[in-house]
């Protein structure tokens, strides 16, 4: 196995203070390696943005609080200096959003836009790096890319205006990419045609990649590893095949059922998961999944289970799943 | 072909939306959309964004009317009513929109979001429309007692949805136009709002149309299913016969571009032309998916395909059909 490219120990995060104080994030320890791609999975308020964002430091430092490590090339990321930090963001990790209207300028051309990040890390000329970006836009399979290059953000389609994104996030052949839900804003067969390229730049260039989304269905054909998050924990982390066929979280277990699938019959009457997440403000004494998880019982309110289990596989549960099967 | 059969509760007829546009320009929004919808059936309208699903769902509930062709609701043509007329039709069809949250009034409390069709309608004492909110709230699985005074806000998004489609039945409609109605929500609270609506078709023989980009979601709620592409109708078959064998080659590409939540799921192969979709102020000639289309030929272009029988009760208007699985 490869040295670790990106490391978190122990991150916490925190929003407000004194009596508004809000905990977001309860301890997150992850490791990616080169040409690895990650999933994180949850539901919406699980932490999962959270955590992506706090890698590139991108949340608000006056209404943060964090704790922990996250370690990238000799560098504690959550504590370096502005200046060690502007030479990570968008050379060695980049990062893509869900939103690619409003993560592009629109008052710039998207050359214009590609090119500022070659000149800035690459200290490259001006007419090289509009060279660079025309190669890049083609790489990225966008259609008449010296024509584009002039284009402004609003004459483009969300796909093509994801495609950009790409674009700037390959500019520096970063080590991590980061794509935070890249493909939720867009129709099913452009989200295809976005998630095979993203696929294929991270193993033309032998990047990691960390895929933030709410979809396993998009997890189970493009990742190796996935740590699903509920509450701002990770409650279970494995290589794929482990998580779908060896689940022992039962909200993984109760998550991949409450799925609607092609494959399932008409009518097929769901396994909807009661209740709703944990009040983030007035968390569960113990296991934040114990109020809807049908297979709790008086010991899960007692603490917060710790992740356990072997290198590869944890979960966070002092009643897995498929215990006898181990056994 | 009999489209105009007796147990047709819903009938649309060549539905034709257009929204002008300066200089004289049209966006072609639906063109020419025909489908029927039998009592106590739902009706899945699939495509991506911009197909018109939700242009042609709101030409039926006239809101606003369509620019020409025929919407039926048992019997009665509501595309020719107008004023009070059509405000008393109204009571019979009702819609769940897609942001729970933006779809109710934030500084309306739920008793008087739910009662607000009652009184419009002009239903009842206050007693009577208090009786009926609350009743509407307990069948979509809301505490009435705890919920009557409160506002939106202090609700989830999956609450609110609740609240919405409570709110949609307190008339006691015939007709359910569900437009994106789970996408805003978390996959483990979509799968609480799925089944309640097909408890409530069951329990109140709901007629529904059932708008959504996810075919999964679509699969689940729908008797039939009608696929579009660019404002026209693709292929309209039962549900287990679209997903088992679709034979228009956009259904086909639009299946298959599904990520499937299995990791030992083959890939699939997604056979499509690249490039964008077109745009609806200016579709191409003839048949609009042939652009993209990996089967289209010459006749493609030239004329657009007509509705057919591929098998039965098997729309699909293609010239180049998958037939016998092909």
């Amino acid at each position: 196995m490869s040295e670790p490219l990106l490391q978190l120990t122990g991150v916490r995060k925190a929003f407000g203070e004194g009596p508004l104080r809000v905990e977001v994030l309860h301890g997150i320890d992850l490791t990616i390696r080169r040409g690895e791609c990650l999933a994180l999975v949850g539901e919406s308020g699980s932490g999962k943005s959270v955590t992506a964002h706090s890698i590139l430091r991108l949340l608000p430092p006056n209404k943060v609080s964090s704790q922990g490590h996250i370690r990238y090339n000799g560098l504690d990321l959550l504590h370096a200096s502005d200046r060690q930090l502007r030479e990570v963001r968008g050379n060695r990790i980049a990062m893509i959003f869900q939103e690619p209207m409003t993560s592009l300028n629109p008052v710039l051309t998207i050359g214009k836009q590609i090119m500022e990040v070659l000149t800035f890390h690459m200290g490259m000329k001006k007419r090289d790096a509009r060279a660079k970006a025309v190669d890049l836009l083609k790489a990225v399979g966008l259609p008449q890319p010296d024509v584009r290059v002039d284009q402004y953000p609003h004459q483009l389609s969300g796909g093509m205006r994801q495609r950009v994104a790409i674009a700037i996030a390959i500019a520096c052949e970063p080590d991590l990419l980061i794509a935070d839900e890249p493909t939720t804003a867009l129709d099913v067969t452009v989200q295809a045609e976005i998630l095979d390229l993203l696929q294929r730049m991270v193993r033309e260039r032998n990047m990691a990649m960390i895929l933030i989304t709410h979809d396993m269905g998009v997890v189970a054909g493009r990742c190796d590893e996935v740590a699903v998050m509920y509450a701002g924990r990770i409650v279970e982390k494995a290589p794929v095949r482990d998580l779908f066929h060896k689940t022992r979280m039962p909200y993984t277990a109760a998550l991949l059922s409450s799925i609607p699938k092609v494959t399932d019959p008409p009518h097929r009457k769901l396994d909807a998961i009661e209740g709703r997440p944990p009040d983030i403000i007035n968390p569960p004494p113990g296991c934040p999944f114990a109020p809807r998880c049908k297979y709790a019982e008086p010991a899960c309110d007692a603490g917060k289970p710790a992740l356990e289990g072997g290198a590869r596989h944890q979960w966070a549960c002092i009643k897995p799943l498929g215990e006898e099967v181990a056994a | 072909m009999n489209m105009q059969a007796p147990d047709n509760f819903l009938s649309i007829e060549e539905l034709t939306v257009e929204y002008p546009l300066q200089g004289g320009k049209k966006v072609h929004a639906v063109t020419q959309f025909t489908a029927h919808v039998r009592k106590g059936e739902t009706l899945g309208l699939v495509g991506e964004s911009g197909c018109g699903k939700s242009s042609a769902a709101r030409a039926v509930m006239q809101l606003p009317r369509p620019t020409s062709g025929k919407v039926s609701l048992d019997g009665q043509e509501l595309t020719g009513l107008r004023g009070s007329a059509l405000q008393k039709a109204r009571r019979r069809f009702q819609m769940i929109f897609q942001d729970p949250i933006a779809s109710l009034n934030p500084r309306m409390t739920i008793r008087e979001i739910v009662s607000a069709p009652l009184e419009i309608a002009g239903i009842g004492t206050r007693a009577d429309r208090d009786a009926r909110v609350a009743e509407m709230l307990e069948t979509v699985g809301i505490n009435a007692e705890q919920a009557m005074d409160r506002r939106p806000h202090e609700f989830s998004g999956g609450q609110c949805q609740r609240i919405s489609i409570a709110r949609a039945l307190a008339l006691q409609p015939d007709l359910l136009v569900c437009d994106e109605a789970v996408s805003a929500l978390d996959v483990s609270v979509q799968a609480q709002v799925l089944n309640l609506l097909e408890k409530l078709k069951k329990d109140l023989g709901l007629t529904m149309l059932f708008i959504s980009h996810d075919l999964a979601v679509v699969k689940h709620v729908s008797d039939r299913v009608a696929v579009m592409y660019l404002g026209r109708l693709c292929e309209l078959a039962d549900a287990e016969t679209i997903y088992r064998n679709p034979v228009h080659p956009y259904t086909r590409t639009l299946l298959s571009a599904v990520p499937e939540p299995d990791p030992d799921a083959p890939p699939h192969e997604m056979n499509l032309v690249p490039g964008e979709l077109p745009s609806p102020v200016n579709p191409p000639s003839g048949c609009p998916f042939r652009t993209r289309c990996p089967r289209a030929s010459e006749i493609c272009a030239q004329e657009m395909p007509e509705l057919r029988y591929a098998a039965e009760g098997q729309l699909v208007a293609c010239h180049h059909p998958h037939l016998d699985g092909k």
